[in-house]
């Protein structure tokens, strides 16, 4: 993710909008045609991608078996839950931990490669773990899935929370949202987060520079991995399930595509940009026409070849525009070759 | 004793010999120029001393430590910096940036995560001081896209620089530099001699002859002419074999 | 005793004659899909992930041609379906890589924008690609499986030694053993060949020899795509017809490119016989996971390997 320099602020005032706005949504959100539970699903997705872009915003890493990592936190979950103890704490730590040992253990056969090698391997290790859920029945429930999850209360010592209804489960999401965009906001701006932006625009510069390239990138393999496992079991609590779906080529593809439409390659807030806008678009083109992933398909490719920066990219390039108008004509902002 | 030390370097591509047997030293605070045709192997011997190659025989010594074979970041860690020859800037990072990653200051808190870079005042006012070291000192806010060439040349430089090295390595630091840029440079160059010990490979042989102390000339993977930049320019082999331009 | 043993052993290795063969099989299959994908590879320097979704593509357009609902209007349907069933499957085996050819040059001409550029942007757009184009496959035939039909002669088994062998798959190998041997003929053989080659080693040597680079990329990729298609067709008995079987084919032939190297068509042939034969052994031990033991192999063998066994240094490794 390009930002030409790094922002000192733990909270910037577009986190604040943002969580002001989302805040509000169980107010309107059936008064537009949705419904209260695709907010929940907008926020864990937007947890997922913002994991995800870690790796490809941010480490230029193009990691296509993502939904391995989200659905094995999906699955820890559940198997806490059932088998060391039904405290939500306990199975968030469960399924955070699950994300990031597969992360770890994918990153030691990857985080030497780059590129197509990269990528090609991430397909197969997604391949791998869905082959294998959909084949550990006992474990898994193989196609017919994990079921019976149960959304455990928000217990925080003084107080407790029920959130088996959206509503609930929706505000209780949202301030984990909150607190998750606050985490990768400083990381991505500390010392660590530009290096990884480093590596992305030279690995060989930065491995010069005496950096350990393998250790960064072993390393955000593992945090993002753990953070999409969380994800994972916030929607394995969210659905009441866990499905290997999730760990298939398609649906890793999918965060790849939301990110980059929503312009994760360019900005923080482009993979929740891309998930609004897919999960939207989903529901309400897809209760128009069943051609709507045609379309989205589409449009993502339109998007590879003229506008890779995505939907925050066009915006931050028409920002740049309107603020070159109000300049003074001495200064000229288009940029010199060089 | 001489501080970067290549003795018996031997490196081979599949069947094709590279290198076939450098024998090199170059003492402290001494700018030690390598001249050569191109194909000659330079670069390759550059790759062989910061660690991106690992030579098939031989043996590298950076005060008097073995080096050969170590990775890129350990060597760095050791105090050799390098530019290259096609220019690898951090071009979405401004020239600032680019020069802060370089600090030793920073590489120690590389894995932190819990402060943010833009608000370290430490960080910055070094960074700006080896941007005007380079000549680059109202600069320090802009893209590293948005340089002009001679400037990009120039943020190479200071990123190496600003590694604090014991031994700066440049590869043809004056490539694509027309004669202001390439003045400019040797006066840079000039300034930092004696505080650092450089190895420079270039083509410009007015250039180097102005500034070297000792050149080694490299061709079919050998040292085969060796001395200061008098001793060279009488060597009349050196004079008949067309190795490179003046200017 | 060691009679015994002995005749123990030959009987286990009997046992694994079926899967031996098999692996056979898909070894030769794998090698005209990997073909395929490395001619385009070796000269355009992109990964082709759309390639899958052309095999499928090839499959699917093999179906229309050959089964019950062929896509022409209702009385010229009835008069094809007429044709006996040998016929139509012959022709659907040229006509529908031919289409599928068309449909290669569509994207060819999309991926255009990408030379040169980060290989990143495409691998993006060859996934999205691919998607756009299984969800065509989805919404024309719907997601469950589907059967290709085959003519009565080339169906069914036979009995031979103790076992029963599915005489499809002879054909299968028979058909892809002839048309691999088109190929080389092609490459080594031809003029165009030539070009084709040197155009992978050097495009820069290329055009400076007054060959129309654009011209021999569009066509490899046509090539590419047409061989992608006609294995589609040919595999489609074996594994079945789903809009998702793109994926199980360009996985293993980007596996089978590493491990024979990029620009070796030996190199390609041999390793996609030995994971053909690795996929079909580990059938007889534990045929639940046998695909599974292709993408370990790849694991394995990009991790650690990554020039491959008759490989020279490509593109790839950036």
């Amino acid at each position: 993710m390009t930002g030409t320099s790094s922002d000192a602020r733990l909270i910037t005032p577009t986190m604040i909008a943002a969580w002001l706005v989302l805040a509000t949504v169980p107010l309107w959100i059936s008064k537009v045609g949705l419904y209260p539970y695709i907010g929940v699903e907008i926020l864990i997705w937007s947890i997922y991608a913002l994991a995800f872009n870690l790796v490809l915003g941010v480490s230029g890493l193009p990691s296509f078996g993502h939904g391995a990592f989200f659905g094995i936190g999906a699955y820890a979950f559940g198997l806490t839950q059932f088998n060391v103890a039904a405290n939500l704490w306990v199975c968030l730590i469960g399924a955070t931990l699950a994300g990031a040992v597969a992360g770890l253990l994918v990153g030691l056969f990857i985080a030497h490669r780059r590129g197509i090698y990269f990528a090609l391997l991430t397909i197969a290790f997604g391949q791998i773990f869905w082959t294998i859920s959909v084949k550990s029945h006992s474990i898994t429930g193989g196609e017919d899935g994990l079921l019976n999850i149960v959304r455990l209360p928000v217990n925080l010592g003084v107080v407790a929370f029920d959130i088996s209804d959206n509503d609930s489960l929706y505000y209780f999401v949202l301030a984990v949202f909150a607190v998750v965009t606050v985490v990768l906001w400083r990381l991505v701006n500390s010392p660590y987060g530009r290096l990884l932006s480093a590596i992305r625009q030279s690995e060989v510069r930065t491995a010069h520079l005496g950096y350990n390239v393998w250790l960064y990138k072993l390393s955000i393999i593992v945090i993002s991995a753990g953070f999409s496992g969380f994800a994972g079991g916030l929607f394995a609590m969210a659905q009441r399930s866990a499905f290997p779906d999730v760990m298939n080529l398609a649906q890793s593809g999918l965060v790849v595509m939301m990110t980059l439409v929503g312009g994760g390659l360019v900005s923080f807030w482009g993979p929740v940009i891309g998930v609004i806008v897919f999960l939207t678009a989903r529901d309400v083109i897809g209760a128009m026409t069943n051609a709507w992933m045609l379309y989205f398909g589409t449009m993502f490719v339109l998007l590879v070849l003229f506008r890779p920066d995505g939907i925050a990219g066009a915006f931050k390039l028409l920002v740049e525009r309107w603020k070159a108008r109000g300049a003074t004509p001495s200064l000229s902002s288009a940029p010199r070759s060089g | 004793m001489a501080l970067v030390e290549a003795e018996g370097v031997h490196v081979r591509f599949g069947d094709r010999v590279v290198l076939e047997e450098i024998n090199l030293s170059v003492n402290e605070g001494e700018l030690h120029g390598i001249m050569g045709p191109n194909g000659a192997g330079k670069t390759t011997f550059f790759n062989t001393l910061t660690g991106r190659v690992k030579p098939n025989r031989g043996r590298i010594r950076l005060n008097g430590e073995d080096v050969a074979g170590l990775s890129p970041h350990a060597i760095a860690r050791k105090g050799l910096a390098r530019s290259f020859q096609i220019m690898t800037l951090f071009n979405d990072f401004t020239a600032q940036e680019n020069v802060m990653v370089a600090l030793p200051a920073y590489r120690a808190r590389g894995f932190d995560v819990r402060r943010a870079v833009a608000g370290d005042a430490s960080f910055s006012d070094e960074a700006n001081e080896v941007l005007a070291s380079v000549g680059l000192a109202g600069k320090a806010g802009v893209s590293a896209k948005l340089l002009s060439y001679g400037e990009r040349r120039a943020l190479e430089i200071a990123v190496a620089l600003a590694q604090r090295p014991r031994v700066l390595c440049l590869d043809e630091p004056t490539s694509g530099l027309g004669t202001d840029g390439t003045l400019r440079l040797a006066e840079l160059i000039g300034s930092l001699k004696g505080k650092l010990t450089i190895v420079a490979v270039e083509h410009d042989m007015r250039f180097l002859f102005s500034l070297a102390d000792r050149i080694s000339v490299i061709h079919w993977g050998q040292v085969v002419a060796r001395g200061t930049p008098r001793e060279l320019q009488e060597n009349a082999w050196v004079k008949r074999s067309n190795l490179g331009s003046f200017g | 005793m060691l009679i015994q043993a002995t005749i123990k052993s030959s009987r286990r290795v009997f046992d694994l004659l079926p899967h031996l063969l098999n692996g056979l099989v898909l070894g030769l299959l794998l090698a005209l899909i990997a073909l395929g994908f490395m001619l385009i590879v070796g000269l355009m320097e992109q990964i082709n992930l759309a390639h899958g979704s052309l095999f499928a593509l090839g499959a699917y357009l093999a179906l229309a041609l050959t089964g019950p609902n062929p896509p022409l209007p209702s009385d010229l349907a009835a008069l094809w379906l007429q044709v006996p069933l040998g016929w139509r499957y012959g022709i659907a085996l040229i006509v529908a890589p031919c289409l599928a050819g068309i449909v290669g040059i569509a994207v060819e001409f999309c991926m255009r924008r990408t030379y040169g550029s980060d290989p990143l942007y495409g691998l993006l757009l060859t996934f999205g690609v691919a998607l756009v184009l299984e969800e065509v496959l989805r919404l024309t035939w719907g997601t469950r499986d589907h059967v290709l039909p085959i003519p009565q002669s080339m169906s069914g088994g036979f009995i031979f030694g103790d076992l029963i062998w599915s005489t499809y798959r002879f054909y299968a190998a028979g058909m892809a053993a002839i048309v691999i041997g088109l190929v080389w003929l092609l490459i080594e053989k031809t003029p165009y060949g030539a070009m084709i080659k040197a155009g992978a080693h050097d495009s820069e040597m290329v055009r400076a020899l007054g060959v129309n680079l654009s011209k021999l990329r569009l066509g490899v990729f046509m090539l590419g795509t047409m061989l992608a298609a006609f294995a589609g067709i040919v595999v489609a008995p074996i594994w079945g017809i789903r809009p998702h079987m793109g994926v199980d084919a360009v996985v293993p032939a980007f596996l089978i490119i590493v491990l024979g190297g990029v620009g070796s068509f030996w190199g390609a042939v041999i390793a996609s016989l030995l994971v053909g034969l690795a996929v079909g052994v580990s059938g007889a031990y534990a045929s639940e996971w046998s695909l599974l033991s292709m993408y370990l192999l790849l694991v394995a063998v990009v991790s650690f390997r990554a020039r491959g066994l008759f490989g020279k240094k490509s593109m790839l490794e950036v």
